[in-house]
């Protein structure tokens, strides 16, 4: 199964590469989770949730072109039920357009019918993405809000 | 987001949402085979919903593949509904996990 994400965001490729390989950016529009790697081709990455100290996902970064590219295996290990989905593919392209870039993140080699909640978070992370980028403020919507932060007991 | 606006106030353009929400990649030979309409019409909403972003396509071989972009529905979400709505939603599942607390 495969899924597709697309969005305009205005900045450069250079800032929105950071955006999504800075531990603490990342952490201000991704549920509250960051995600440690040194980002070397073949590295691996891990996110932890720092509130609630779960484990959120994992993988390897098998292609690490910055600023235009990076393809990630992505397990999911926030409950037991992701957790028996396995391993899947996730590739961000990173496309200049005029003064925006567009942003596509492909998540795919899903199994058939696989649980929405490994790629239902997609649209609000990138929502909160652009909301960061163009205006350096967090998305303050209650449903964003909800597994950062205070909020974390969602996670338990 | 006029465009996403204008995409969505067509019951057959969100039917084809609908479509693409429970089976996501499908060509227009599978969506028109869906809809009681001729494979210019599907096309034409197609397109539109193409160009609000809410379609992408993706070439396979032979076949073009249609896929659900569901983000210009979130941007929407963000901007013109959680604003309106989900503060109640947000007060009442605060005062669900309050009262369970207490238990």
């Amino acid at each position: 199964m495969e899924k597709v994400f697309e969005i305009y965001i205005k900045t450069t490729p250079e800032r929105l590469w950071e955006a999504i390989t800075d531990p603490e950016l990342r952490a201000k529009y991704n549920f509250g989770v960051g995600v440690d790697s040194d980002w070397s081709p073949g590295s691996s990455y891990e996110s932890v949730h720092p509130a609630a100290g779960i484990k959120i996902a994992a993988g390897e970064n098998l292609e690490v072109e910055p600023p235009r590219r990076l393809v990630q295996s992505f397990t999911a290990l926030w409950s037991d039920d992701v957790k028996g989905e396995g391993t899947s593919r996730v590739t961000w392209e990173i496309e200049p357009v005029g003064d925006s870039c567009q942003l596509t993140v492909t998540h795919d080699q899903l199994p058939e019918g696989a649980n929405s909640e490994l790629f239902g978070g997609w649209p609000m992370i990138l929502s909160g993405l652009k909301t960061l980028l163009e205006t350096g403020e967090e998305l303050t919507t209650p449903g964003s809000l909800r597994y950062s932060g205070a909020g974390a007991e969602e996670w338990s | 987001m006029d465009e996403v606006f204008k995409a969505l106030a067509d019951p057959t353009r969100r039917s084809l949402l609908d479509e693409l929400f429970e089976r996501d990649g499908q060509t227009l030979s599978e969506l028109e085979g869906r809809l009681p309409m001729t494979r210019f019409g599907v096309m034409k909403h197609l397109r539109v919903l193409e160009e609000a972003g809410l379609v992408k396509t993706r070439k396979r071989g032979r076949e073009k593949l249609h896929f659900l972009n569901p983000v210009p529905i979130r941007l929407v979400h963000d901007r013109w509904v959680s604003k309106y709505a989900e503060p109640w939603t947000a007060a009442l599942s605060g005062l669900k996990q309050e009262l369970e607390k207490e238990e």
